[in-house]
C-alpha cells in the first residue's frame, strides 16, 4: 500500500488514454489499493489511476466524505464506462490536478455507470448529483481528458447575445 | 529580477485585436500572464498582465504599443506592478456566492448594492452588468461573484440585500456558487 503524490498536468500520464485492465491482475489490485490510500490522505471525493501515474482503467470514488453526501459510499470501479446520462447541468469544476483554476463545465445531473468490482463482478450503479458528477469527472480522467477540455463558457455567458437574425 | 505592469487596450472592436497586441507584446519581449478580454457593446476592452523584459519599463511600454497598434486606434494604458502583486497566490477555498440584480433601470443600483456586499465584509470578485430590454423599458441586470470571509456571514449579507429591494426597485437572488474540485 502506498500513498502516491496527485500528478499535476502537465505530467503526460494525464493526458492519455488509459488501458482497460483485468480486476484480478495483481497489478490492478496494487493501483486500487494506492488508488485507496491516496484519496483516504487526499482532501477529495474521487481519483483515477492517470492522476498517481498509471494508465490503467480505474477510479476510486467516495462522495461520503464530504458532508451531507452519501451516495454508493466507497465504489472501486475498473474499466468503468458511462451507459446514460440526463439532465444536463452547468458547474463550476475544478481538479486536484489542475491547482487554483475552475471553469465551467457541462456535466448531468444523473449518470448510470457500469464497470467490474475489485472480485470481477459486473457492477451497474445509478447515480445522481454530486456522485454523477464525480463519476463523470474520473471517467474522463480515463480518457485523458480534463475539465478543460471541457470549459463551456466563459463568466461572462449569461449574457451570450443571441446571434442577430 | 522579473518586473510586471498592467495593460488596458480598448477601442471599436474589430476582428485582429487580440492578435495585433499580443504580437506587439511579443515582439517587445513582453510575455502575457493573465489576461481578460470582452466587449461593451462595440466597444473591444482588455486587461493584461504582462512580464517585462529587462530594459523595458511599463512607461516605454505603453510608448511602444501605442505605436505598434496605432492602425487599430486603439487607446492604450500602462502602469508597472508591484513584483509582490504579480506572484502567483494559491487560491484558497474561499465560500464563494452569486448575485443576481435585476430590474428597471434607474441610477444607483450598482452603488448601492456595491455598498452592502462591502459593508458586510464581502468582495466582489467578478462582476458583468449589462442593460437590456427595450428602448422604452431598459432593464438592468448585474451578476457578480462574492467571496465572504466566513460561510456565516451569508445570511447576514442576504438580509441586507433583500432589505434593498424595495428601496431600489430591483429583483435578486443570492445563492452559494455550484462549485466542485474533484
Amino acid at each position: 500500500m502506498a500513498i502516491r503524490p496527485v500528478l499535476h498536468y502537465p505530467h503526460p500520464t494525464l493526458k492519455t488514454d488509459s488501458a482497460a485492465c483485468l480486476p484480478t491482475d495483481p497489478a490492478t489490485q496494487t493501483v486500487a489499493q494506492d488508488l485507496l490510500d491516496t484519496l483516504a490522505a487526499s482532501p477529495g471525493v474521487a481519483l483515477a489511476a492517470p492522476q498517481i501515474g498509471y494508465a490503467l482503467r480505474v477510479i476510486v470514488v467516495d462522495v461520503s466524505r464530504k458532508k451531507g453526501e452519501k451516495g454508493h459510499g466507497l465504489i472501486v470501479m475498473v474499466n468503468p464506462v458511462i451507459l446514460a446520462l440526463e439532465g444536463r447541468k452547468v458547474l463550476r469544476e475544478g481538479c486536484l490536478s489542475v491547482p487554483d483554476y475552475t471553469g465551467n463545465v457541462l456535466r448531468h445531473e444523473q449518470a448510470v455507470v457500469e464497470g467490474l468490482a475489485l472480485d470481477g463482478r459486473i457492477v451497474t450503479l445509478t447515480t445522481s448529483g454530486f456522485e454523477a458528477l464525480a463519476f463523470q469527472h474520473e471517467v474522463d480522467h480515463l480518457n485523458g481528458l480534463l475539465f478543460l477540455d471541457r470549459i463551456q463558457s466563459l463568466s461572462t455567458d449569461l449574457f451570450r447575445r443571441q446571434t442577430q437574425g | 529580477m522579473d518586473h510586471f505592469a498592467i495593460v488596458t487596450a480598448f477601442g471599436q472592436d474589430r476582428p485582429g485585436i487580440v492578435a495585433l497586441m499580443a504580437d506587439s507584446l511579443y515582439q517587445l519581449g513582453c510575455n502575457i500572464e493573465d489576461s481578460c478580454m470582452t466587449r461593451l457593446r462595440g466597444e473591444f476592452t482588455m486587461m493584461l498582465m504582462v512580464r517585462l523584459p529587462q530594459g523595458l519599463d511599463a512607461e516605454a511600454l505603453g510608448g511602444r504599443l501605442t505605436v505598434s497598434t496605432r492602425p487599430l486606434d486603439l487607446a492604450v494604458l500602462c502602469r508597472a506592478l508591484p513584483d509582490q502583486a504579480a506572484l502567483r497566490q494559491h487560491m484558497p477555498e474561499v465560500p464563494t456566492f452569486m448575485l443576481s440584480v435585476y430590474g428597471a433601470d434607474h441610477p444607483g443600483i450598482v452603488a448601492q448594492v456595491a455598498r452592502t456586499v462591502a459593508d458586510q465584509g464581502g468582495n466582489i470578485t467578478d462582476m458583468n452588468t449589462r442593460v437590456i430590454g427595450s428602448g422604452e423599458v431598459p432593464v438592468y441586470v448585474m451578476v457578480l461573484e462574492i467571496q465572504l470571509p466566513q460561510d456565516r456571514q451569508a445570511e447576514q449579507l442576504k438580509q441586507a440585500l433583500e432589505a434593498l429591494k424595495p428601496l431600489l426597485g430591483v429583483d435578486l437572488t443570492f445563492r452559494p456558487l455550484d462549485s466542485v474540485t474533484f
